[in-house]
């Protein structure tokens, strides 16, 4: 039978999250104008999280398990055509992660399903999080703070967001699993085992404590599927796509309910609608919810239905999910940090803005993509923070103390990247018996080299540290490379400095640097 | 009376009172002449499967001393006791309708029934003849051996057991069996003045049994069935390949306990005794027949061609003009929502739909449930072709679903073989809900088409049920749908749905909100009203909401075909609610749900009758209907169930059913009737709004 020719105006693509208590996955259709419209949620029981957690490894049974569901989500992927690598994404968190045999485990998946699943750290997943997040944010409100928390079985994420960005981020090793199993180990009767919980879960507000001190006014939203229960529980006509709000108050009585019920009882209770796995994770989660709120002293809890199957879902839709407003929350809690190690506030912020318009004009000549901005411009905002800890070779202080910092939106393999652009702002140029750089993939290096060549000249731009320079602009003149600028009047300073830290812009370009304050408009501009 | 009896009806002798009004429909002179054949077949058809299951089960409750009371308080062994009173009784109706009413009038018309005793010389000869030649090779006889053991004697077909004379003073006779089953036809046409003319297979070889037996005196000669107990299950938890062991389940069947026998009424008292002993039945479910046994084989004279002067008028199904199948029919769904009422609206276009889905090329997948196909089902040829045309289709066979299971099975294997993804239902649970989803890739994007049923998907008996369809692409009944088959699938964990309710999980509770609401609405006094139409209503739980609302106000309209344990009209506990039940020519099979539900209307179809079986040991469905169009189609035909006033029964606070009749000044409602008057009327202006165009074949 003819049909008229389909058109293809949207993408069918999935996401699956291996996490401490099952597999999921969502399927959805992102339109070209970027919406999101979410096909089918799916979730299997694996209890990955009970293994690492209580021996640090993941069971060979486990792992078929998973390899299991991931093959029965495979025919459903086939039902919607979704092929593609590119249609799908696949990450694992904290179970996966801190599972010893993780390497065996990812290899074991990819050998009978061919899938690949990208283990995330920490800070992707408040990364992706927050993206997910955001429209709830701004339904909520950004004139007060906002602290978002989500529980998970193996670990705890906490952002504070404060007049629309990231001003701390931060994951915990606090879990319900975690929870569940050390009580488990001492066997402690119900009132005692309350305590044993609250004593852990103190012991990690007290780590957040000087970040969210109390007193202040603010907001709290929870994440996770144990708050979400509550809310279907406690919210007469709870959506989840909506959302909705719970009093503390409601929730410390559901909570006490809860905790005074055996596991049994709590899958028998909520028939079908809890198994037995989750009834595990139910109470210790809404504890630490509740332990937060009551520390945090807020009235109520703005619970949300958003997962990190949102975040990967919507980050799929900016198909460049480093926006302008991503960036804006990382520099956010880079500022921050620089605060912390007392930073020159201005001459950092000038040699970011300098190398990034670097960044822009030498597009051709770097070809990277535009998230290494973010990167160079985290390194220029913090290459001196090393000062802080003394003077001598301080870009090594610096670099050290970005590596082991907690950035939002910053993982492990960025992070390192980000410091080395920061350390090799000055001095000794990349070598690979440097520690960290022989880390780094070759892209990578290459892309630590180019930064760090730009981000010297940015530096040298404000060697005064006057901020004379606002705009330059560059002009290429066979192999030299001409910055010219309109504003400054006396550029000596910056033009010694220039020449002495062009070395490693020359070696990857292949072009001098010259700087000139009069405009060469007959040249050719870049 | 005791307490519990005071509030429900036992379903056994519920569902005999159904059989009943069945039987009624045969007694009615009012009815073509074929047409209570038809419905005396049925009785006997009904009967022999209420044996099977229901006595069935009951026995095997006895006899593991399990004393279970029902919810009246009748203990199994008391319930069998009633039931043999109550079959025995019914039995007996059932052959002086067959002797006294319909033979005579077969006769009349030129359907005779001869007896040897009738046979002129040359009829002799030619069935001698045709005896030797075609009967006589194919019968082996059984014989019994003296320590009792026996071969296989089949369920319910025909025997003849043969009391031949030994010369032994201590065995002075034995007993031989003779199976008529197939291909022996059980109605012999035979050469006369009348129109038709036949002997029954009994006869013939009763009359020609000497030639098995040269030199051996006959004593006796006698025709008997027996039924045997078809209640077995596999043990689900224990089985690792469930094709296997449903096959193995159909061949247990076949030598399970003898439930009921049933032989000729001249049949000896010593020969009797003989065969009880034989299959070890009792006097309390042995049954002498006044007449031939199996009357169900009747279906067969009630469908003879030539006779449609006495036969039912035909009612051709009709096209619904809601949607044009010359057209695309998923742009005909993406329009409106539909619904169809089977049989009076053909099932075309839900066959139609899997049969585009299989062909069209921007299908993805289809996911569909099956419970009973038909032979030959061109359902489930289009899923083996969509399977062959590179399609994902998943379909869940229920392998459990009783008498179909051969059929089911033979499915399976063939989509299989064709790559689909194939899942005999869930452990534990019979998938009995039917709906059909189909994945489709659009230029907006992915969308999904939906057809839900009442309803199997076999488009024979789609001629022959009442049921409901409801075809749509609505996005969250798509979600629901999706979640709903990926959960019976075990592709993931049950969650909530928005707007569909899944039985064992969510229908109950759903459907006991919607009575509650009323209730609520009755007692703050305001207008509040349940109508429903099903096959069944057993479940207590429900039953007790519904007296609660009906002692709270809400006025209550239940249209039950079949088992209702509901009393109503009593007094203080029931009197808002009235039970009608119909049977015409037509099974009522639809369940259909109206609740005003402070002027929402809500609208419901379902798979699930209201039995603990259903909302407990089934996965079924129950959809709302959203579109104001659709809502209002159904609204109309349940109003015009229940004012059924020509095939309708009312059940009364005592249990017994009276019938309705339509006073002088009503107008008469015989709902089926108006029903496919109406489709009839709504085709006839669809086609009248169409403009006559010719479409030349161009060069």
């Amino acid at each position: 039978m003819p049909t008229k020719e389909t058109v293809i105006q949207q993408r069918t693509v999935a996401v699956i999250d291996v996490g401490t208590t099952s597999v999921r996955m969502a399927i959805a259709e992102i339109s070209s104008t970027g919406s999101i419209q979410i096909l089918e949620h799916l979730s299997q029981a694996v209890n990955l999280g009970k293994d690492t957690f209580t021996e640090g490894r993941i069971h060979r049974d486990t792992i078929e398990e998973c390899v299991q569901v991931l093959r029965s989500y495979q025919q459903i992927l086939g039902e919607y055509g979704i092929h593609s690598p590119d249609d799908l994404r696949v990450v694992a968190t904290s179970a996966v992660r801190e599972a010893t045999n993780r390497l065996a485990f990812l290899d074991r998946i990819y050998i009978a399903t061919g899938i690949e699943v990208e283990p995330m750290d920490e800070a992707e997943v408040s990364r992706v999080t927050y993206l997910g997040i955001q429209s709830e944010l701004e339904r909520i409100g950004t004139s007060t703070d906002t602290v978002v928390c989500e529980i998970g079985g193996g670990s705890t994420e906490l952002l504070l967001i404060k007049d629309s960005h990231v001003q701390f981020s931060h994951t915990y090793n606090l879990g319900s699993l975690r929870l569940r199993k050390a009580v488990d180990t001492y066997n402690a009767p119900i009132v005692q085992s309350r305590q044993l919980m609250e004593s852990q879960i103190q012991r990690t507000i007290d780590l957040f404590h000087e970040h969210m001190p109390v007193g202040q006014q603010r907001h709290l939203v929870a994440l996770g599927g144990d708050m979400r229960f509550a809310a279907s529980q406690l919210i007469g006509d709870w959506n989840i796509d909506d959302g909705g709000v719970i009093s503390t108050k409601a929730l410390e009585e559901f909570t006490n309910d809860i905790l005074q019920m055996s596991l049994e009882n709590i899958v028998r209770n909520y028939e079908l609608r809890v198994t037995h796995q989750e009834a595990e994770t139910l109470g210790p989660a809404l504890l630490a919810y509740l332990c937060i709120a009551k520390h945090l002293n807020v009235p109520e809890i703005h619970i949300s239905g958003i997962n990190l199957r949102d975040g990967l879902l919507q980050e799929m839709a900016l198909e460049e999910a480093w926006s302008k407003e991503f960036q804006n929350q990382i520099i956010g809690s880079v500022l921050e940090l620089g605060r912390q190690y007392d930073f020159d506030e201005a001459h950092a912020q000038q040699v970011a803005s300098l190398a990034s318009q670097l960044f822009h004009h030498l597009q051709p000549q770097h070809d990277l993509e535009p998230r290494f901005e973010t990167f160079l411009q985290v390194a220029a905002l913090l290459h001196e923070i090393g000062l802080f800890i003394s003077n001598r070779s301080y870009h090594k202080h610096t670099m050290y103390l970005i590596n082991n910092s907690e950035l939002f939106g910053l993982g492990k393999t960025n992070l390192l990247l980000t410091a080395l652009v920061a350390r090799y702002h000055r001095r000794a140029t990349p070598q690979p018996k440097h520690s960290g750089y022989a880390m780094l993939d070759r892209d990578n290096r290459v892309a630590v080299s180019k930064l760090a060549a730009i981000l010297r000249i940015a530096v040298a731009l404000d060697a005064s540290r006057n901020q004379n320079i606002h705009t330059i602009r560059c002009f290429q003149n066979g192999e030299t490379l001409i910055l010219s600028t309109p504003d400054a009047v006396d550029l000596s300073l910056e033009q010694l400095a220039l020449q002495q830290s062009s070395d490693l812009f020359e070696e990857t370009f292949g072009m001098n640097v010259l700087l000139s304050n009069t405009m060469i408009d007959q040249r050719e501009s870049l | 009376m005791n307490s519990q009896e005071k509030l429900f009806f036992n379903r056994e002798l519920s569902w005999l009172e159904f059989n009943q009004r069945v039987l009624g429909e045969a007694l009615d002179p009012g009815n073509p002449l074929l047409e209570r054949v038809k419905f005396l077949a049925i009785t006997s058809s009904n009967l022999d499967e209420f044996y099977m299951v229901r006595i069935g089960g009951l026995n095997i409750m006895v006899a593991q001393d399990n004393n279970q009371p029902d919810a009246t308080g009748r203990s199994p062994s008391e319930q069998l006791e009633e039931l043999s009173r109550r079959t025995h009784q019914m039995t007996t109706h059932q052959y002086e309708c067959f002797n006294q009413m319909l033979e005579p009038g077969l006769e009349e018309i030129g359907i005779r029934r001869f007896s040897p005793l009738d046979l002129n010389d040359a009829q002799h000869q030619a069935l001698s003849d045709r005896f030797d030649r075609e009967i006589y090779p194919v019968i082996s006889p059984l014989g019994i051996h003296a320590d009792g053991s026996m071969p296989l004697i089949g369920n319910q077909t025909i025997h003849l057991a043969v009391k031949i004379k030994e010369e032994n003073a201590e065995v002075p006779h034995r007993i031989v069996i003779l199976p008529l089953d197939s291909p022996v036809p059980r109605f012999i046409t035979l050469q006369s003045e009348d129109r038709h003319a036949f002997i029954l297979a009994e006869d013939v070889v009763s009359l020609f049994c000497d030639r098995y037996f040269p030199n051996q005196e006959i004593l006796e000669c006698v025709p008997f069935r027996i039924t045997r107990n078809a209640d077995m299950r596999v043990e689900e938890e224990f089985s690792t390949d469930l094709l296997e062991d449903m096959s193995a389940l159909l061949e247990s069947r076949k030598d399970s306990d003898c439930v009921r026998l049933e032989v000729a009424a001249n049949c000896s008292k010593q020969l009797l005794t003989e065969l009880q002993n034989l299959f070890s039945v009792t006097q309390a479910f042995t049954y002498n027949c006044d007449g031939p046994l199996d009357l169900k084989a009747w279906f067969q004279i009630a469908g003879l061609r030539g006779f449609e002067a006495y036969q039912a008028e035909y009612w051709p199904p009709t096209n619904s003009p809601q949607i044009d199948l010359s057209e695309n029919i998923f742009d005909e769904i993406s329009k409106n929502d539909i619904i169809l009422h089977h049989p009076f609206e053909s099932f075309d276009p839900v066959v139609r739909l899997v049969e585009q889905a299989a062909e069209d090329p921007d299908v993805l997948a289809i996911k569909q449930t099956l419970y009973r196909t038909s032979s030959d089902s061109p359902i489930v040829s289009a899923l083996v072709r969509a399977a062959e045309n590179g399609k994902s289709v998943s379909v869940i066979i229920e392998l459990k679903a009783r008498f179909d299971e051969a059929r089911n099975i033979v499915g399976a294997k063939e989509l299989q073989q064709a790559g689909a993804h194939v899942i005999y239902g869930v452990k534990g649970l019979k998938t009995h809900a039917k709906s059909l989803i189909i994945i489709r890739r659009e230029p907006q994007g992915i969308r999904r088409y939906m057809h839900f049923g009442t309803g199997n998907y076999n488009e024979s008996t789609a001629k022959l049920y009442t049921d409901i369809s409801l075809l749509t692409c609505d996005r969250i009944l798509g979600n629901d749908a999706t979640a709903f088959f990926n959960a019976v699938t075990g592709f993931t964990q049950p969650r909530g749905l928005q707007k569909l309710a899944m039985a064992p999980l969510t229908l109950r509770n759903r459907i006991l909100e919607l009575i509650r609401f009323e209730t609520d609405r009755a007692n703050a006094g305001k207008e509040a009203a349940i109508t429903a139409k099903m096959n069944s209503l057993v479940d207590p739980v429900l039953i007790e909401a519904l007296y609660k609302a009906s002692q709270a106000g809400v006025l209550i309209q239940l249209n039950i075909r079949g088992i209702c344990c509901l009393r109503p009209g009593v007094a203080g506990l029931s009197d808002n609610i009235r039970v009608i039940s119909i049977i015409d020519r037509f099974l009522e099979h639809s369940r259909i749900m109206h609740f005003t539900h402070a002027g929402d209307d809500i609208t419901l179809i379902s798979s699930a009758d209201w039995m603990p079986r259903n909302l407990d040991r089934r996965v079924e469905l129950l959809i709302p209907v959203e579109s104001e169009t659709c809502k209002q189609m159904l609204i109309d035909a349940l109003k015009t169930f229940v004012s059924e006033n020509v095939k309708g029964h009312v059940l009364q606070p005592d249990g017994s059913y009276h019938r309705v009749s339509a006073s002088k000044r009503d107008i008469q409602v015989r709902s089926q009737q108006l029903l496919y008057q109406r489709a009839v009327k709504a085709q006839q202006l669809a086609k009248q709004a169409t403009p006559t165009t010719f479409q030349p074949h161009k060069a």
